[in-house]
């Protein structure tokens, strides 16, 4: 077994920060919005919590934006501009997960420092972190203080518009806050990316044959 | 009755007679610019043209039959007329039409008492011409002019004969408000700022009575006594600013009113709320025509009437609506309590399904400053073309779209399913992989 140094400390700890924090925002989220139908805390204490976390994760989100710009390991981003490529390697990496994994097959991404993601998980952290996750700030700010910014507000179309716009990406996240750690399970063992996510060293099995 | 006086006057010539009435003018006018407004009236002696006319005018049940038959009455208290502060101005100024000996009868006829007020109260605007720049803007005035009869004249808050320096409110019975706005009297009464004998123009003004759901004159009233109510909420109310604009004060000063939500057409451009102008009606009409069913507006007549306010070609957002949640009655707006009463609980609007979205108006200022109502369904709020109709007025959970919600539920079941399903593969394909031989999952 290889021993491969791929996640940073500053990606770390970004990385557990917003794990907690997406959790929070989406259970202090539900409260607000679910208020007859959930008890866990007063509205008002949800909407305290919800904008407090909410600021600590757009500060963390710099964390993250600022240690990928500052460094070389922003190539993990990349996307890949080619469609074709794209298409077969996501393609091969579905039928991996919906079938090859089943029969014991092999992985058919390679974990390496700079390539870590394989191209689905690239497409979709592209997305969530260059276009929903900012977007979910925006809007998140601009409800906070909707006097404030109703100049903004008003421009978009009414406060209807962005809480629509939050509430969608909140219910992508609802989604995907159990499907990325199920997900995370399909490592060689079931717990061997949680581990690579606080050591920061991903083992990756030697190649006996060729790929 | 004195007969012979007419006959006595019929010896001086008329010019000297309209003389003595021109020097009585000038020199009444000479004594109100210097006089102070709030001078307390001494029990100044009369004049003595005055004394003549209550010579007739002081007798009690003295009385004229008028065109429609009222019968209008001509008694004066003549001591009561000394003690009020017109006693220095005199008869003949106000009732200048009236040549003394040319009088009685009045050659000129009176149709009604109104009629006969209406004329009358114009002279009070010659002397009193600030109170008529407050007074004819007011709703009371375009009452007036509209040609209702029960709208407030000058005299029927100041008695002209009795009248005494800011004295026409009487904080014990509201009069002369709660003379036509009895309900309200009584609501008050009861309420925090009645018990503090606070006066109806503390808050309405006196003269330059507005309609009062039209615009923030009101809500800026509040302020001017509660300047420092934003902090005060501030300190444990999200988003306060913001339930300032559009919440008003009793929804949640008066805890036992029945809510409702006002949504208000409103002027992007102008950033004010629209009126419809006098003589160009069209809400009324568009909504009634928009009304298909006449069971209140639906979210999407509501857009179609919408729809007319922006015709096509031009920019959809110029006309937009802006809610309002507010109190259903003026008396409940009267029934503000001691603040440790008022809703705190976010529980009573943040809520599906809470009491104030249950009764929603759609609104327009009329020509004459009062907003014009229609009824709209309350799916307005909750549809999904709200998001366009209604994009102003959002109630966090309280007027939230249930198209979310199946789409949030349909996420979770995705999102715990997908695990679900995934793992049960597994779980089956080992199993099958260990009785045919296969490769393990590693």
């Amino acid at each position: 077994m290889q021993r491969l140094y791929v996640h940073p400390l500053p990606v770390r700890i970004w990385h557990w920060i917003n794990a907690l924090g997406f959790v929070t925002m989406i259970v202090t989220g539900i409260q607000i919005r679910y208020i007859g139908l959930l008890d866990l805390f007063s509205f008002r204490t949800a909407v305290i919590l919800h904008n407090w976390i909410g600021f600590v994760l757009i500060a963390n989100f710099f964390v993250w934006l600022l240690f990928y710009m500052f460094s070389d390991k922003i190539r993990v981003y990349h996307p890949e501009l080619s469609p074709i490529k794209h298409f077969r390697a996501s393609f091969r990496q579905m039928m991996f997960y919906g079938y090859g994994i089943f029969r014991g097959q092999p992985n058919p991404h390679h974990v390496s420092v700079y390539h870590k993601f394989n191209s689905m998980q690239s497409m979709t952290y592209q997305i969530i972190m260059l276009l929903l996750v900012p977007l979910q700030f925006y809007t998140g700010v601009l409800l906070w203080d909707v006097k404030r910014f109703t100049g903004m507000i008003d421009m978009l179309g009414g406060v209807r518009v962005v809480d629509t716009a939050h509430v969608l990406i909140f219910i992508f996240f609802a989604g995907f806050i159990f499907i990325h750690p199920y997900l995370a399970t399909l490592g060689h063992t079931r717990l061997a990316h949680f581990k690579a996510m606080f050591t920061g060293y991903e083992e990756i099995e030697d190649e006996t044959t060729g790929h | 009755m004195v007969i012979s006086r007419g006959k006595l006057k019929m010896s001086v010539t008329t010019f000297s007679a309209s003389l003595a009435i021109a020097a009585r003018l000038a020199l009444a006018a000479l004594v109100l610019a210097a006089a102070s407004l709030t001078a307390q009236a001494a029990d100044s002696p009369l004049s003595k043209q005055d004394k003549e006319c209550l010579e007739c005018h002081a007798t009690k049940g003295l009385e004229k039959k008028l065109a429609n038959g009222e019968m209008l009455s001509l008694h004066v208290d003549g001591s009561g007329f000394a003690k009020s502060v017109h006693s220095m101005i005199g008869c003949a100024v106000c009732h200048r039409e009236i040549a003394v000996d040319d009088h009685p009868p009045l050659k000129k006829k009176i149709s009604s008492l109104r009629d006969n007020s209406i004329e009358l109260t114009k002279v009070c605007f010659t002397c009193h011409s600030g109170v008529f720049k407050l007074y004819k803007n007011s709703i009371h005035a375009t009452l007036v002019r509209e040609g209702d009869s029960a709208a407030p004249l000058c005299t029927d808050c100041h008695s002209p004969h009795t009248v005494m320096a800011k004295a026409a409110y009487d904080a014990k019975t509201g009069a002369p408000c709660s003379n036509c706005h009895f309900g309200i009297q009584k609501a008050y009464a009861a309420s925090v700022h009645g018990q503090a004998s606070l006066g109806c123009s503390s808050c309405h003004n006196a003269h330059d009575v507005s309609a009062t759901t039209a615009e923030d004159k009101l809500k800026n009233a509040c302020f001017g006594c509660h300047s420092d109510v934003l902090q005060a909420h501030q300190t444990w109310l999200p988003n306060a600013e913001r339930h300032f604009e559009a919440v008003s004060c009793p929804a949640c000063h008066v805890p036992g009113a029945k809510r409702k939500v006002d949504l208000r057409l409103f002027s992007n451009e102008k950033q004010q709320r629209i009126s419809e102008q006098a003589g160009v009606p069209q809400f009324v009409g568009r909504a009634r025509s928009a009304d298909g069913k006449e069971k209140g507006l639906s979210a999407v007549e509501l857009q179609d009437l919408l729809r007319e306010f922006n015709p096509a070609g031009t920019d959809q957002s110029k006309t937009t609506l802006r809610g309002r949640l507010e109190v259903s009655t003026g008396v409940e707006a009267h029934q503000l309590t001691e603040k440790s009463q008022a809703i705190r609980d976010c529980a009573t609007c943040h809520q599906q399904g809470a009491a104030p979205f249950q009764s929603v108006t759609v609104s327009i200022i009329g020509p004459d400053g009062r907003p014009l109502r229609h009824e709209a369904n309350k799916e307005v709020l909750n549809s999904p073309l709200s998001v366009e109709a209604v994009g102003g007025f959002y109630v966090i959970g309280g007027t939230r779209i249930k198209l979310l919600d199946i789409l949030l539920v349909l996420a979770l079941l995705g999102g715990v399913s997908v695990p679900i399903g995934h793992l049960t593969l597994t779980w089956l394909f080992k199993r099958n992989a260990k009785r045919i031989g296969g490769e393990e999952d590693s």
